[in-house]
């Protein structure tokens, strides 16, 4: 029972992670909360299928070998993400931080609307890597193989993003505009390479949640971006904004606490289940309004 | 031809005029130093040279091409390289990858290697902080983070605004000391931004003086401690 509860808190904690990581990137270079970002996952699992309103939706890309096509969402949430910098916020990025957002609630609302008018309204049920539910037992517990899969998946993600910013010359030119970007510009470091840059790996981390979602779900609904943006919106918040251990930490902490509640409640609690889980949240914000992580970015010493 | 060219500048901020009309020209390998009273424009000069804050009007130019509305990015491409005030370190960076974030912009790696090896042998402090973050370095150290991060850049010409503020006269010596054997050692052209003129003086070089966004003054820093210029140019009539 409670290898279970841990098997479950860690799948939902690291999506929540990789969603908020999502936006946490983009915040962290130009101070963008990226509203779109729920949207970019439903483009990215809506491009699985073939435009049509039918109920049942007919692959496309999701036809692929399973690498391919892996590689090839993500690499359409990259590009994705790249283009609406390009159209959208590169022409905004003088503006204030308020007119960017609102340019990403607009952009979000269009994909939203331009998904409608190809796909219908209708969710529709998409069967990919339909083997994955097989329960696989580990020690006293059955967990589905696709559970595992995420968890190991998320790791993977993590480390890799870690080292990619840790030891490559765009992570350290990332790491060095999301602190000072005018002084990285001084130094040469160009603003479109690494917003650019920012943009695509939260592209692709839109798209790797997409899959997860598709993978657990089995359906495609125009507006399934809209939930897991919110937590992973909240995530980032709680994780304290620009922070990205602060991304990941807060949004294992608000899947853990989600499945823990799930378990725990009574029975005639447990639709209220998010109530429980927001009111947690805003004790937290009462505590740490700066949130956990606080981007604690030293301030010059005199 | 002069390394560095000032032709007319003005900087507004909104209706405010923080420069107008200003020209002159420093020689390469030259050392300039810039005083005068808050609000003089000194700083505002130094971002419109490195094309962190627009010209209003007016050219900028290095060794004959004009810089002014290229923007920061392709300014420091051409070698130009600044120390801004208040150092602005990566807090969160290690002192290293502070040093190696302006090195985007290099292709002779080896010289890159090098250029590490000069910064840590002018400042050994920063070879046993190497892996340390640089937001837990004092003050004088941030300065010379800040110094050495402007050099890995590989300038031609390095702006360095108030080098002194908040350190102490011991920890300024210091700084001055291993600028001047910077410029030497890498023929730099510098300048420099120094509210303190008998500093200035003591550490040699020409000096401008500015007032209300112009230049009242402009000589031998040694000179100017024994006119009474200075005292003209923060206490007198406003021009």
């Amino acid at each position: 029972m409670s290898l279970q509860l841990l098997f479950d808190a860690l799948s939902l904690g690291g999506i929540y992670a990789i969603a908020a990581l999502g936006i946490a990137l983009i915040f962290g270079v130009m101070k963008l909360v990226n509203f779109a970002h729920g949207q970019f996952i439903a483009c990215a699992v809506f491009a699985l299928i073939l435009p049509s309103t039918d109920a049942v939706a007919a692959l496309g890309l999701g036809l692929l070998p399973t690498p391919l096509l892996i590689l090839a969402i993500l690499g359409f949430g990259a590009g994705l993400a790249v283009a609406a910098e390009a159209l959208v916020f590169r022409p905004l990025r003088n503006a204030s931080p308020v007119a960017l957002m609102v340019g990403s609630f607009a952009l979000g609302v269009a994909l939203q609307n331009f998904l409608l008018v190809l796909y219908g309204g209708r969710p529709k049920a998409i069967s990919l890597w339909a083997g994955l539910g097989a329960p696989v037992r580990i020690g006293p517990a059955e967990v589905p193989l696709l559970q595992l899969i995420v968890i190991a998946a998320v790791i993977a993600i993590l480390l890799a993003l870690g080292l990619m910013l840790k030891r490559s010359r765009l992570g350290l030119e990332m790491r060095a505009a999301a602190a000072d970007f005018g002084m990285a510009q001084l130094l040469g470091v160009r603003a479109n390479r690494v917003i650019s840059g920012a943009f695509a790996l939260s592209g692709a981390l839109a798209a790797v949640v997409a899959l997860v979602m598709v993978a657990q779900t089995g359906v495609a609904d125009v507006r399934m971006g809209g939930q897991i943006m919110l937590i992973a919106f909240i995530a980032t918040v709680v994780g304290g904004m620009g922070s990205l251990p602060g991304a990941v930490a807060a949004g294992l902490a608000i899947g853990a606490a989600s499945a823990l509640l799930q378990a725990g409640l009574p029975d005639a609690a447990r639709p209220f289940r998010d109530a429980f889980l927001y009111a947690l949240v805003i004790v937290v914000l009462l505590f740490r309004p700066q949130g956990l992580f606080a981007a604690a970015d030293a301030k010059p010493r005199v | 031809m002069a390394k560095l060219g000032i032709h007319d500048l003005a900087v507004r901020y909104g209706k405010l005029t923080a420069i107008s009309d200003l020209s002159f020209t420093v020689a390469e390998g030259e050392r300039l130093f810039i005083s005068g009273p808050n609000g003089a424009g000194k700083s505002s000069l130094l971002g419109a040279i490195s094309g962190a804050v627009p010209a209003a009007h007016g050219r900028i130019e290095m060794d004959g091409d004009i810089l002014s509305g290229l923007g920061p990015e392709r300014i420091a491409r051409r070698g130009l390289s600044m120390v801004p005030e208040g150092r602005r370190i990566f807090g969160g960076l290690t002192v290293q990858e502070n040093l190696m974030v302006g090195t985007g912009i290099r292709r002779d790696r080896a010289a890159v290697a090098d250029d590490l090896e000069t910064a840590f042998t002018a400042f050994p402090i920063l070879r046993t902080r190497a892996q340390a973050p640089a937001g837990a370095l004092s003050g004088g150290q941030q300065q010379m983070l800040a110094i050495a991060r402007a050099l890995m850049t590989n300038p031609k010409v390095m702006l360095v605004d108030e080098p002194s503020l908040g350190l102490a006269p011991k920890v300024v010596d210091e700084v001055y000391d291993r600028l001047c054997s910077l410029q030497a050692l890498r023929g730099l052209t510098l300048v420099i931004v120094e509210q303190s003129s008998t500093r200035a003086a003591r550490v040699g070089g020409r000096m401008i003086l500015m007032r209300g966004g112009r230049i009242v003054a402009d000589g031998d820093a040694a000179g100017f401690a024994a006119a009474d210029l200075l005292s003209e140019a923060y206490f007198g009539d406003p021009a």
